[in-house]
């Protein structure tokens, strides 16, 4: 029986399924550029927008960092604005190379998952 | 925001800062400007510390900064001192940091000792050279000597002269090679990262 799946455990590789786990790392990335595809968002609505569009939960603690890596990358861009709060929020934008990237990304993701469906589907049919 | 909220979110931030030495302090000023921004709109519709809680710990979350601004940095940087010194704090956060060190260290101490004896050659040309000889145990050795003190007496010299262009060659070949294996190791380890680690321990 496959382990029940742990949204939630994307920060704790001792705690959870360590395959799951560097599953879901390596498809952040692909989602943070996602998550942008449709325009400009500031940090906690990125959170926010993983959190109700995909099971991807992943800690502030480690989104942040890879926001500025991704931006060291070239492949966002970031600018403040003031919001009504008081407080600037920065602002992140994928940038021409980011929008190529996540493109890129996406048709491996796309050729990838179809052909694991295709392997996977007498598994599907065993189980019922 | 209560005084104490706002007192618990500051000494938080500025661990942080504490922290982060090593990157650039606009760099700093931008990762505590967003993360201040971020509590505050949190705390807002909770509290703070579980806005903090969220964030981990702040060397954690300092440490998960640190690796990647200092992996950039050291991969667009060509002198072996500036590198070095990348390598010393990468060594401080991770244990492949440490060995890319070990082997950098070892390999411009090599191309340093190769690079002196060549160049004090000249000067010292009974000090400076490689000798081969044999210890009390009948072994035999090889000795690498350079500048001032008396010559081996016993032993047979290698190379001679020879050791000036060949040890400059070699000198420099080993620093070269060196830099470049360190840059691999980096820019390896920085592709390999789908994440930026978990800020101490590699995965």
């Amino acid at each position: 029986m496959p382990a029940p799946i742990k949204a939630r455990q994307v920060d704790e590789p001792d705690s959870g399924d360590k395959w799951e786990v560097q599953l879901r790392k390596g498809c952040l990335e692909l989602a943070i550029l996602a998550t942008l595809w449709g325009g400009k968002l500031y940090g906690l609505e990125i959170l926010r927008r993983l959190e109700s569009d995909s099971a991807l939960i992943v800690s502030e603690g480690t989104m942040y960092p890879l926001l500025s890596r991704l931006k060291a990358l070239g492949l966002l861009q970031s600018e403040w604005v003031e919001s009504e709060g008081g407080h600037p929020r920065k602002y992140y934008a994928l940038t021409p190379a980011g929008k190529q990237r996540a493109l890129e990304m996406a048709a491996t993701w796309s050729r990838f998952s179809g052909s694991m469906s295709r392997l996977l589907a007498p598994l599907g049919k065993a189980k019922r | 925001m209560t005084s104490n909220d706002s007192r618990t979110m500051n000494a938080y931030l500025e661990r942080l800062r504490g922290a982060l030495r090593g990157v650039d302090e606009s760099e700093v000023r931008e990762i505590v400007q967003e993360l201040r921004s971020h509590i505050l709109e949190k705390a807002a519709g909770g509290d703070v510390d579980s806005a903090l809680a969220a964030l981990g710990g702040p060397e954690e979350l300092a440490g998960r900064y640190l690796t990647d601004s200092l992996l950039a940095r050291a991969a667009g940087s060509r002198s072996p001192v500036r590198l070095l010194r990348s390598l010393l704090r990468w060594a401080s956060l991770s244990l492949a940091g440490f060995f890319v060190l070990l082997g950098s260290v070892l390999g411009y101490f090599l191309g340093g000792v190769f690079i002196l004896v060549a160049l004090c050659k000249p000067f010292h040309p009974q000090n400076a050279g490689i000798w081969t000889y044999r210890d009390t145990a009948g072994d035999l050795g090889i000795s690498v000597r350079l500048g001032y003190g008396n010559a081996p007496g016993v032993g047979a010299e290698l190379l001679g002269w020879w050791i000036v262009p060949l040890g400059l060659l070699v000198g420099c070949g080993l620093v070269m090679l060196t830099t470049h294996s360190a840059l691999w190791c980096i820019s390896t380890y920085r592709k390999s990262r789908a994440l930026p680690g978990s800020g101490t321990e590699d995965e």
